[in-house]
């Protein structure tokens, strides 16, 4: 909540903020060279992407997606398809069948395969195609008026099945194994070997392109309208606003973004996996998202970043206990932070500049506080 | 043809008749008082009016269109705003994003995607603001405001939104005399430009700004006319026997 007050008064300091974000993860390859690391770095933007999709979902329109994993899978197997197929005459010999193809007694590349041997083809599919997907899904939703816990029921039904479709067509999708041995993605006479710092530049910048129209959006007339539709859906529409149409629209971009993130993190990982668009994964973006603050776009980045690192440092030195002190975290900022990690700054920056607009328990507790800790009260 | 009329009006909750059978015609630039007891089925005609609930039976023509069954966003976009009785204010934000959001001239995404609301505040917003007198509250979240204020920001963005036709219900509640008076001196300056139909039960209030008076009884309209009219009217005072006359419905 203090981030609304931060963000609407100090439009600059916001602006700020992303571009400095935006600085700091270009700069990276500068100070690391470790090609490993790099990867690790790029997977994380990916899934810090994936999260601010979602932040931008649920933090500003109240659309609480747990089924981000239909968008970030669809993306993932676009591109997956157009890397094996890049992949398949080594393999497979000039037919050009991917591999589980054949095991499937498959005779030839099925039509809905052949455009993806054009990487222009796949990329636009990858952001479209869950761009299509969330429109029709989320017209039928917000036409109907579901709203709040329903929607969070229906896109995790939504996830269930896209899930089991993509494991039960083992001949089109490689089923339970998914799509593996990828080839690197090309682009003019750039290749994006996951390792390389060009891959990473690909993810950061993706990233910051998205944070940037993201954050473009959401202050845009539209973004506030979103706002305040979160707020109170039916006192919008007497402004003549057709909620559904808003809905969708934030539906459908926040769609866009997470099939991006799929896609890098298909091409980081070098394959598509069905448990791209296992419930755990969805699950654990909203938990990204929501320790970062999901009313803000920056922060859920953050906050997935933040928490892919620790879950990666922690699970190296603390091999039995790792989950259990990424659990306490979490219970600790949903109590104490229940806007996240970024409402820190909306916090700081208000005891900062307007001490005295303090409300009545804080400015008691810190009168009780001042003589023990030896401090004036502010 | 009226402005906007109502014809044989119609809805029932779980075979309750709320509205049962309401004709009403409202002339452009009139303004209507709705009277009657609790129950009578004001706000439920408003919330026909303005397409929060779906009438059972009956038309609704607005300018001559039939807008019985279009959704409220539609009616909107066609003239038609709303006050609440609650008052009904975007509670997360600020006074000023509050008034933005009411602005809704061009109301599609196409649009307001590429609409950036700045610092500087619309003409239209800044002399709503004169007149409610929230010009030093603009940054603050409505959900700070007093109950009063609250009342002002929402009448502030029907002002900013413009409508033609503007269903108020309960203006004046909670409000101290000198903010009635205020309210009604703001009716008087609609008068003419807006169509507005009022709900409400503070009868100094109807008596000042008063022109036409319709009294609702049991879903249907029971009196129509002017102030004087509808207190000598002996079917009004039958209805309200008992309960001292209209004034004290």
């Amino acid at each position: 909540m203090s981030k609304s007050t931060l963000s609407r008064s100090k439009p600059y300091a916001q602006l700020a903020a992303y571009l400095l974000f935006c600085a700091v993860i270009l700069a990276v390859p500068s100070f690391v060279t470790d090609a490993f690391l790099l990867n690790k770095f790029a997977r994380y933007l990916a899934l810090g992407l994936a999260a601010a999709a979602l932040a931008l979902s649920w933090g500003y329109a109240g659309i609480l997606n747990l089924g981000q994993g239909v968008s970030f899978g669809i993306g993932a197997y676009a591109i997956a398809m157009h890397l094996k197929l890049k992949t398949s005459p080594v393999h497979t010999g000039s037919a050009g069948l991917p591999d589980f193809m054949v095991w499937n007694n498959l005779d030839h590349l099925p039509w809905f395969w052949q455009p993806f041997h054009s990487s222009l083809f796949a990329v636009a599919a990858g952001i479209l195609a869950p761009v299509v997907v969330a429109l029709l899904l989320g017209s039928f939703m917000f036409r109907a008026r579901i709203a709040g816990v329903y929607v969070a029921i229906i896109t995790l039904a939504m996830l269930a099945v896209v899930n089991l479709l993509f494991i039960d067509q083992q001949a089109y999708t490689g089923g339970f194994n998914g799509i593996t041995d990828l080839a690197w993605l090309e682009a003019g006479s750039v290749t994006f070997d996951p390792y390389s710092p060009a891959f990473y530049y690909l993810s950061a910048g993706a990233l910051s392109l998205c944070l940037l129209l993201g954050l473009a959006f959401t202050r845009s007339k539209a973004g506030l309208i979103l706002q305040a539709i979160r707020n109170d859906a039916d006192r919008v529409r007497f402004f003549g606003y057709d909620v559904a149409a808003y809905q969708s629209l934030a539906f459908a971009v926040s769609a866009g973004m997470a099939g991006l993130a799929g896609m890098l993190y298909a091409m980081v990982l070098e394959f598509a996996s069905p448990t791209f668009m296992g419930v755990p994964l969805s699950l654990s973006m909203v938990i990204w998202a929501a320790v970062g603050g999901r009313g803000s776009l920056l922060g859920a980045a953050i906050g997935a970043i933040l928490v892919n690192f620790m879950q990666g440092s922690l699970s190296e030195s603390f091999l039995d206990t790792w989950q259990l002190i990424l659990g306490g975290m979490f219970i600790l900022v949903v109590v104490f932070l229940p806007n996240g990690l970024s409402s820190l700054i909306g916090i700081l920056a208000d005891r900062l500049t307007r001490p005295a607009r303090q409300t009545p328990d804080t400015a008691l507790a810190a009168l009780s506080e001042a003589p023990r800790a030896g401090r004036t009260p502010s | 043809m009226a402005y906007l009329e109502l014809h044989g009006l119609e809805v029932s909750f779980d075979g309750f008749k709320a509205v049962n059978g309401l004709d009403l015609a409202v002339e452009r630039g009139e303004l209507r008082c709705l009277l009657g007891a609790n129950g009578a089925g004001k706000s439920t005609t408003l919330d026909l009016i303005c397409g929060r609930t779906q009438p059972t039976g009956g038309r609704i023509l607005l300018d001559g269109q039939d807008i019985t069954s279009a959704p409220e966003y539609r009616r909107a976009r066609h003239g038609v705003g709303r006050k609440f009785q609650v008052p009904s204010v975007f509670r997360e934000l600020t006074v000023r994003e509050n008034l933005e959001v009411a602005h809704s001239r061009h109301p599609g995404p196409a649009r307001t995607i590429r609409l950036f609301p700045g610092i500087r505040l619309d003409r239209r917003i800044a002399e709503v603001l004169e007149i409610v007198e929230l010009a030093d509250e603009l940054d603050t979240r409505a959900a700070f405001l007093s109950h009063g204020q609250t009342q002002w920001l929402e009448i502030a963005m029907l002002l900013v939104q413009d409508s033609a036709l503007i269903l108020m219900d309960e203006p004046t509640a909670g409000m101290t005399i000198q903010e009635t008076g205020k309210t009604s001196r703001i009716f008087q300056r609609l008068r003419g430009r807006h169509t507005l139909i009022v709900v409400e039960h503070d009868m100094g209030f109807v008596r000042e700004i008063a022109e036409t008076i319709t009294v609702l009884h049991q879903g249907k309209r029971l009196s129509e006319g002017s102030i004087r009219q509808v207190e000598e009217d002996p079917k009004v005072r039958e209805a309200y026997l008992g309960s001292g006359g209209i004034s004290h419905a």
